[in-house]
């Protein structure tokens, strides 16, 4: 399959509110995005307007609010994917269609169960959290990410292991948590699996704390995949920088249009193409 | 009201709340006394003229009928003291590329583009009830340019609070304290703003005493649209379906506008609490999706959104605005909860709601729409061809009113008076100081001055992908702040929408004319600190109470300031809002013009921004080398009093035009607009967010004193950094006008001479002063 052919479903609701530029991302590099609605993949929408999840070869959940996030953020999304779409989403992830969340949509995907994804696709319950930031405040900050993943994730293949990438955080809920009486045992488990994608450090590529790491997330992580690497959820926002003109520094330091987001989307299409 | 035991009530006996109001023979004080009441605010005179209109109609006026005309009367609503010199001021100012004037402003973005832009005041909310207050604010100012049939891409939040360590036990009776407010107000913006997805690009924050009794909160929002999905605030023609499109309507909101159109006192808290909304982002963000798709695919004839005055104000204008007329059935409008009056819901503020006029054979498409967002959409009525509003509640008539009545609001020349201001040669000057260095560092932790991030990061400002131009910018981790934001709006295009927010109550305060000119210039200069061309403003004009004749004079200079400079660079104004009544008992505000200035930038890619970039390149005052000081953050620091500087409005074209000539041509590194805190002060924060010191040598300005060299305010002056093999292009694009070489990008301290040495401070100590004080006083 050629990367003009890739189908991505970008997933709405009220208050997802990154699906725009998600889609821009996708639809620069050639693929065919399509920003749709939950309810027209459950059958709760109007006839005509209805989809099939599984005419898509990715998913995206993008960045927001969604349903306003007033419980712990990204719940109420989970909730209703996994009551209507369980039975779709499954198959699709099974299949190793690849599923990104940014955001509100990592936090969805860690509600739903399918990251860190111990137990499989979609744990019965949440296994991770992504807990209020250290700060108890919304941060919208530069941030830098390190590419950890020795080759798992499919989200990452363009960037290169060790490298840094510019990624801005906006969120108020972003520190990612184990439970604590299997904390140790489960970091190790990520890390022997390959499935922690992305540390937060400082510009120069070290693990410095605060302000860098936002949000005060367990041994810096801010992003992973799941054990087959097909799922991925990261906070900060990839498709913010898919240009180097929307990068904060850009007026100083340009080294040409290509924005540090950009790879994020390009591996997904040649993932997809590489493997369907 | 009609629960009242009044003489002039007559409640009907038909099962629900209406009552017919019998006012003939009613005296002054009986009228007056209504008018407190019934919460209309009606003036006596205004009860006569609607008395004698339903003594010509031949009938008693209903209740709900006296609620819709306070609502439409009010200040808020009618722009009953302002409307006569916003005529004579702004109004005139046009140019080919204004396609729209309605609750929204619409300008030509280019060929296939339009943008929208409107600011208005949410004061008296904010002050009662920080949080709900500026949520809703936000909620209000996205409506309007929604209703346009444009994308909110900007908010803007200019802020104004009493000092953030004002004594507690000082506060005034039943006033909140301004670190109260503040935090609320942020976390209401913060919360909305985000949770909709629109980011917050600009504003400021001031701080001053007086605004300890009245805080000011106004909002600003700018929108992209096709201009062919161009919507008017008006109905398309008989027939046209009314559906009221988003949230349900309840009793939060009621005489908002009338609440917005009186001094606040120590019990507008237990009085007026109700008369904040309450915001719902969570069905905006979707109503924005419906009502945007549903006019892209040109199922809507017309649209306006619901704030103040509620359907009282929303049928009757977006009816009469197309000569034609409503009937509405009010029973149809759902409700959040039973037992409304009918006036209640007729008058109600409740938020999240749109009023749309769709063609009835369109009505099914547009309704599915909504109903896939789960965005209630309900049709409650539909266009008449008499002028005329009828309202029926379950088949009963409950209002009937000629609309030409109803949305002719009085119009009022009222009194001014005149009062001295500072004039040339009255100079105060303040002692000099000893230690220029301490007086940089006390004006760099101002908390006029002092960096803004406690409260830019709160904002997401990214969000959407295209802002360009950041509030905050420069090296990681140490930016600093920018003039303008710069979206780039339409994705497949590098043409940029540059947006800054000016406001200089200080100046205006002493003398309105050329403190409104000053911020024209102001807006200007930040527009073309980035590399943009002015292009369009928008303005919220908070003054006091303009039944006193030397507050309305105020507004009346401040107008007439506005109005010059803009007029003069032929930058139309079409859209605002006036915001009067800003005083706590007597006591006024300062007055407070706020403008909101939007700028053309041809390509995006060519912006610059302040942080100085490279040791080596040479650094530039561009504009006069020093003016008046009146009003200045020096001044009042140090005690100094003198005239306000003026505006030169050929100057400032002239300069505005070089410096974006040079900025599209790639001679400039970085530029600041030299405000608040003088040179010194714009050199500190371009090395702060540059990280690299600079030396300068000020002798190049004059003779005159170093403190007034340093420390000036005046208009039309920004710092420019200029790579070396630049220079000359630079002066060849500036040639004929004020340029001055004073200094180079070097080592690691703002460093700078006036013959001697006058300041030698590390660039990090001056960084610790200015980033430490929101974050010291907020916590």
């Amino acid at each position: 399959m050629r990367p003009r052919d890739v189908r991505v479903c970008v997933l709405r609701i009220e208050g997802t509110n990154c699906e725009q530029e998600a889609y821009q991302a996708f639809a620069d590099l050639g693929a065919q995005p399509e920003i749709v609605h939950l309810k027209q993949l459950t059958g709760a929408a109007p006839e005509r307007m209805r989809r099939n999840l599984e005419d898509y070869h990715a998913l995206m959940f993008p960045g927001g609010f969604s349903a306003g996030d007033y419980v712990r953020a990204g719940a109420v999304l989970a909730a209703r994917v996994k009551s209507a779409l369980s039975k779709n989403l499954v198959p699709f992830i099974e299949s190793g269609k690849p599923v990104l969340g940014v955001c509100n949509g990592f936090q969805a995907l860690v509600e739903l169960g399918m990251l860190p994804g111990f137990g499989g696709p979609m744990a019965a319950a949440p296994e991770a959290a992504l807990g209020t930031n250290d700060s108890g405040r919304f941060e919208c900050r530069p941030t830098f990410l390190k590419n950890e993943n020795k080759g798992k994730c499919a989200f990452t293949a363009t960037i290169p292991h060790g490298g840094v990438i510019m990624c801005p955080s906006a969120h108020a809920e972003g520190k990612f948590i184990l439970p604590i009486e299997q904390e140790r045992e489960l970091l190790k488990r990520l890390e022997d699996s390959d499935q922690i994608v992305f540390r937060y450090v400082n510009p120069e590529g070290k693990r410095a704390g605060h302000p860098w790491n936002p949000n005060g997330s367990l041994d810096d992580i801010a992003g992973i995949c799941s054990a087959q690497g097909n799922v991925m959820g990261m906070m900060p926002h990839p498709e913010r920088v898919f240009t180097r003109y929307t990068h904060p520094d850009w007026t100083r330091n340009f080294v040409g249009p290509r924005g540090d987001g950009m790879a994020i989307f390009e591996s997904i299409l040649e993932y997809v193409a590489h493997r369907f | 009201m009609s629960k009242k035991d009044h003489r002039f009530v007559y409640p009907r006996q038909v099962g629900f709340p209406v009552a017919d109001l019998k006012l003939q023979g009613a005296s002054d004080e009986e009228l007056a006394l209504l008018s407190k009441e019934s919460g209309t605010g009606l003036s006596v005179d205004e009860l006569k003229r609607i008395i004698e209109y339903f003594e010509k109609k031949g009938r008693d006026p209903t209740d709900m009928e006296l609620q819709a005309l306070g609502q439409a009367w009010s200040e808020h609503c009618c722009y009953k003291s302002s409307k006569v010199f916003l005529k004579e001021f702004v109004f005139g100012i046009d140019t080919p590329d204004v396609i729209d004037r309605g609750d929204a402003g619409v300008m030509s973005f280019d060929g296939e583009h339009a943008y929208a832009l409107r600011v208005e005041s949410h004061n008296h909310p904010s002050a009662v009830e920080p949080y709900g207050g500026a949520a809703t604010g936000i909620g209000g100012i996205v409506r309007d340019v929604l209703c346009m049939g444009a994308q909110p891409v900007a908010l803007v939040d200019p802020l104004f609070f009493g000092p953030l360590d004002f004594p507690q036990e000082k506060m005034p009776q039943g006033v909140k304290h301004p670190n109260y407010l503040m935090r609320g107000v942020v976390g209401g913006i913060s919360d909305y703003g985000n949770r909709i997805g629109i980011p917050t690009i600009s504003g400021g924050v001031w701080f001053d005493s007086d605004y300890l009794g009245n805080c000011l909160v106004n909002v600003g929002c700018v929108g992209i649209a096709r201009k062919e999905h161009l919507l008017r605030n008006r109905v398309g023609g008989v027939g046209d379906v009314l559906v009221l499109a988003g949230g349900y309507t309840g009793r939060d909101g009621i005489h908002g506008v009338t609440f917005a159109s009186a001094v606040l006192t120590e019990t507008s808290e237990s009085e007026s609490r109700g008369a904040v909304q309450l915001g719902d982002p969570i069905t905006k963000e979707p109503l924005i999706h419906a009502c945007l798709e549903a006019a892209a695919r040109g199922l809507v004839r017309g649209m306006k959104d619901l704030g103040g005055g509620g359907l009282s104000c929303v049928v009757g204008e977006i009816a009469f605005a197309a000569g034609l007329g409503a009937l509405v059935h009010l029973e149809r409008v759902p409700l959040k909860e039973e037992g409304l009056a009918p006036w209640e819901i007729w008058v109600s503020e409740s938020q999240e709601r749109m009023m749309l006029a769709v063609d009835k054979n369109r009505l099914r498409e547009v309704l599915d729409i909504f109903q896939l967002y789960d965005v209630p959409a309900t049709p409650i009525g539909e266009v008449v061809a008499e002028p005329v509003v009828k309202v029926l509640y379950k088949n009963i008539n409950v209002l009937e009113m000629d609309l030409d009545f109803l949305t002719g609001g009085p119009l009022y020349c009222r009194p001014l008076a005149e009062r001295a201001v500072p004039t040339p040669g009255g100079e105060t000057l303040p002692k000099e100081p000893e230690d220029y260095e301490k007086a940089l560092m006390q004006m760099l932790a101002h908390p006029n001055v002092a960096s803004r991030e406690w409260v830019i990061r709160l904002y997401d400002h990214e969000v959407r992908g295209s802002t360009v131009v950041k509030p905050l910018h420069g090296v990681p981790g140490h930016s600093s702040h920018g003039d303008a934001a710069v979206l780039r709006p339409v994705h497949d295009s590098w043409r940029g929408l540059a947006i800054a927010t000016a406001s200089d109550p200080w100046r205006t305060s002493l003398d309105p004319f050329n403190g409104g000119c000053g911020i024209i210039d102001e807006a200007c200069r930040n527009l073309a600190a980035v590399g943009a061309r002015p292009h369009s403003l928008t303005d919220c004009l908070n003054f006091g109470n303009p039944e006193n004749p030397e507050v309305l004079w105020t507004f009346k200079e401040s107008v007439r300031g506005i109005g010059k400079v803009a007029g003069d660079l032929r930058m139309p104004i079409p859209s605002g809002n006036v915001s009067f009544y800003n005083e706590y008992h007597d006591r006024a505000i300062h007055p407070t013009p706020v403008v909101l200035g939007c700028g053309i930038v041809s390509d995006a890619r060519k912006c610059v921004t302040s942080d100085l970039k490279r040791s080596g390149d040479s650094l530039y005052l561009l504009g006069p080398a020093h003016s008046h000081m009146g009003g200045s953050l020096y001044y009042r620091l140090h005690n100094g009093e003198g005239a306000v500087p003026g505006v030169d409005t050929a100057l400032l074209a002239s300069c505005i035009e070089a410096l974006v000539r040079s900025i599209e041509a790639g001679h400039v590194e970085a530029c600041h607009d030299v405000s608040d805190g003088g040179l010194a002060v714009a050199l500190a924060e371009m090395c702060i967010g540059g990280q690299i010191g600079a030396e300068i040598d000020i002798t190049a300005l004059g003779d005159a004193r170093t403190d007034l060299k340093l420390f000036c305010e005046g208009n039309t002056r920004w710092l420019v950094e200029v790579r070396q093999d630049r220079e000359e292009h630079l002066r060849q694009l500036c040639a004929g006008l004020p340029l001055h070489r004073i200094g180079t990008v070097r080592g690691s301290a703002v460093d700078i001479k006036d013959g001697d040495d006058i300041i030698t401070a590390k660039v990090s100590e001056a960084e610790d002063a200015w980033k430490g004080t929101l974050w010291r006083l907020l916590g």
